[in-house]
């Protein structure tokens, strides 16, 4: 009963066994292994190297390692596990991981050489040649990139151009960049979609990242156009774009007295004449200036002309503001604004304007005196008597 | 009958004679030193007051004469007090005494006319009071150069000497309205009387009289009084009917002439100060032209009421 059990099992063995032959191909022995048995390394650095030290079919067995061939100079260390190791022991139809670390000293030169990782055991030794060329390592590339290089807009505009910087090399570089613009522009970089101002940013082996440039004129700046150049440089590498901003001419306007008087004296009720000068220090000639004025309420405030088809740019107007203080204002002064405004632009200025009174009433009062004077000396003349 | 010569023949004997009666007079002299004494005091505590309080002010004499040192009024407060007082004293017996004295008859015997001797008295206490009060706008320049050390500009002495020709203006009303009551009255001590009388209720009396008068006349409109507000109309004839005082009329001119800032002596509408750039000082003209109406009144009522003493003068009897 025993024995016919015992015969079944190995017969059912023979069939699984049987079965596991057939879909793994027929190979005995111990191998080492390595995915990439050439490699290039960089004088001057450290290289692993993963190797798997594998069992076909083989009884278990204790293997000596050894690295030879190994050049003056150079270190090698086989790795298991994290920890330098001399032997392993793979198991039936197992394998083992090791790594073969490699320190080239930065003189080493260049060219190829081999070296030998041995595995020697009882039966057998296995052997797995590595050749390592001795290699300058590929070189960081960058590339910048914008969709939109020439924005146009007045001096009071901001513009903001969307870079794209793709790091073209096989490493993380930190990217750096710098905008060369005309004097007392103004430049930053800031997120693609923040407002946070960035020096650098870290750009991932092979991918990009997007930028955003913003450029702010300075206000007095004439019409035309202006290039500006961005610089990105990471580890030697550098990229360069060209952009442009177009500034369009806008009228700037000021308004002020004559001579820069701001002051003035009306008397109360009585219109006054007050010449103002409309000058456009701008750099495009500003259409249909419109002159307005605010004063206190009941007063009245008036342009001739009303308004001013075009002034050039770095010419003047002249035009008369006709302000008409109340009968009922105080003697003292007041304050009133002009103001002269050409579509967007605008320009204001406060004008004092001291009103007087009418001094009708003060020769009234010389008047009541005289009266009373021609009564003494109409009294002198009746009443008088020797 | 037509007289012969000029009317004011020996003006200047009996101006002269006035004058040195008036100066060597106790009565005037007591009189005086009570109103410098007074105005010492006053300028020596707005001195005091200025010293502790003032910033930069650009008119800082001018703050001598009006700031208030509590309990005593401003300097120019005290004079309107006190310029009826002197004036009342100067005037109120100048003609009684004469025919109580019975020397009229004599003067009048001498060529000189009864306008000359009217006009002379009247302008002999004009001179006597301007004396006293050129002393003490001296007095309180003087302090205020020597105390505060900062030096009157051009615009404060003309504004101080303004003021001092309405002090003068002020004191002809009342030395005009004393004389003619001594022409009324042949007793001194009735004119005396009088005179106090109506300067007492013009000090205390009017102001709240005309105050209740206004109500009276124009009643306060309820929507105001329901806001809480004044009406305008009675505030208007309130001061209308003030404005009969000449201490109103001194007080007021006075405000425009020493606050350069003054815009304005009646009711000021909001709308009126709308855009108006506060604390500015006006130029002496203007402020002129403000206190003008009330620098008038004074100066006719002073004319109104000594030709009516000369009315009243030329018509009397003179008799040894």
């Amino acid at each position: 009963m025993r024995a016919r059990l015992l015969a079944i099992v190995s017969a059912f063995l023979c069939v699984a066994s049987a079965a596991w032959g057939a879909d793994r191909p027929d190979v005995k022995g111990l191998y080492l292994l390595a995915d990439y048995p050439a490699v290039s390394v960089q004088p001057g650095t450290t290289a692993n190297i993963p190797i798997k030290l594998q069992n076909y079919g083989v009884a278990p067995e204790r293997l000596q390692l050894s690295v030879t061939g190994v050049p003056t100079g150079w270190t090698a260390t086989l790795l298991g596990g994290g920890q330098p190791v001399a032997a392993a022991m793979p198991a039936t139809d197992g394998g083992v991981s090791l790594e073969l670390r490699l320190d080239v000293p930065s003189n080493a030169g260049s060219g190829t050489q081999t070296l030998s990782v041995e595995a020697k055991g009882e039966g057998h030794t296995v052997t797995l040649p590595i050749a390592v060329t001795l290699a300058q390592q590929l070189p960081a590339k960058l590339k910048v990139d914008t969709a939109l290089p020439a924005l146009r807009g007045t001096s009071k505009s901001s513009f903001e151009y969307q870079l794209t910087i793709k790091n073209d090399s096989g490493r993380n570089l930190t990217v750096s960049f710098a905008a060369q613009a005309p004097k007392n522009f103004e430049t930053s970089f800031t997120e693609a979609y923040g407002s946070q101002e960035l020096s650098s940013v870290a750009i991932e082996a092979g991918k990009s990242k997007d930028v955003k440039l913003k450029v702010r004129p300075p206000s007095t700046v004439d019409a035309g156009t202006y290039p500006v150049s961005v610089t990105v440089s990471a580890e030697g590498a550098t990229a360069k774009t060209d952009v442009s901003l177009e500034i369009i001419g806008q009228p700037r306007l000021t308004i002020s007295g004559r001579d820069g008087l701001l002051s003035m004296r009306a008397e109360a009720g009585q219109q006054a004449t007050f010449p103002v000068i409309i000058s456009n220090s701008g750099s495009a000639p500003a259409d249909d200036v419109e002159l307005s004025g605010s004063a206190p309420s009941g007063w009245k405030v008036e342009f001739n002309p009303k308004t001013i088809a075009k002034i050039e740019a770095g010419k003047d107007a002249e035009a008369q503001a006709l302000i008409t203080p109340t009968e009922k204002s105080l003697a003292g002064d007041y304050q009133t604004t002009l103001r002269a405004s050409s579509r967007g632009e605008t320009a204001s200025s406060q004008v004092r304007v001291q009103v007087v009174t009418s001094t009708v009433w003060g020769i009234a009062g010389v008047g009541i005196i005289a009266a009373a004077l021609l009564i003494m000396v109409g009294a002198v003349v009746r009443f008088g008597r020797r | 009958m037509r007289r012969e010569g000029s009317a004011f023949q020996g003006l200047g004997t009996v101006v002269l004679k006035e004058l040195s009666d008036q100066m060597s007079s106790i009565r005037i002299f007591v009189l005086e030193l009570l109103v410098v004494a007074l105005a010492v005091v006053s300028v020596a505590l707005a001195i005091r007051q200025l010293g502790l309080t003032t910033a930069e002010d650009p008119f800082l004499l001018l703050r001598l004469f009006t700031v208030d040192n509590p309990p005593l009024p401003s300097f120019a407060g005290m004079l309107g007090f006190l310029i009826p007082l002197v004036a009342i004293g100067l005037g109120f017996d100048a003609i009684s005494s004469e025919h109580n004295r019975r020397t009229l008859s004599r003067v009048l015997a001498q060529p000189i006319y009864r306008d000359a001797l009217l006009m002379g008295k009247f302008l002999a206490g004009m001179a006597t009071l301007g004396i006293m009060l050129l002393a003490m706008w001296l007095l309180v320049v003087g302090a205020g150069l020597f105390m505060l050390g900062v030096p009157p500009n051009g615009d404060e002495i003309l504004r101080s000497l303004v003021f001092l020709l309405i002090a003068l203006c002020y004191c002809g009303v009342w030395l005009a309205f004393a004389m003619l009551l001594s022409i009324v009255f042949r007793s001194a001590a009735t004119a005396a009387l009088i005179a106090l009388g109506v300067w007492l209720f013009f000090v205390f009396i009017w102001p709240s009289l005309a105050s209740v008068l206004a109500q009276v006349i124009s009643p306060p409109d309820v929507r105001y009084v329901l806001l809480g507000l004044p009406t305008p109309g009675t505030i208007e004839m309130q001061q209308t009917l003030a404005r009969f005082s000449p201490n109103q009329l001194f007080a007021e001119a006075v405000l425009a002439i020493l606050s350069p800032s003054t815009r304005a002596l009646g009711p000021i509408y909001l709308e009126q100060l709308q855009g108006a750039v506060m604390g500015t000082a006006l130029p002496l003209q203007q402020s002129l032209l403000i206190a003008w109406p009330q620098i008038v009144g004074l100066i006719a009522s002073t004319i109104v009421l000594f030709v009516a003493g000369y009315v009243v003068f030329q018509r009397q009897e003179v008799r040894a």
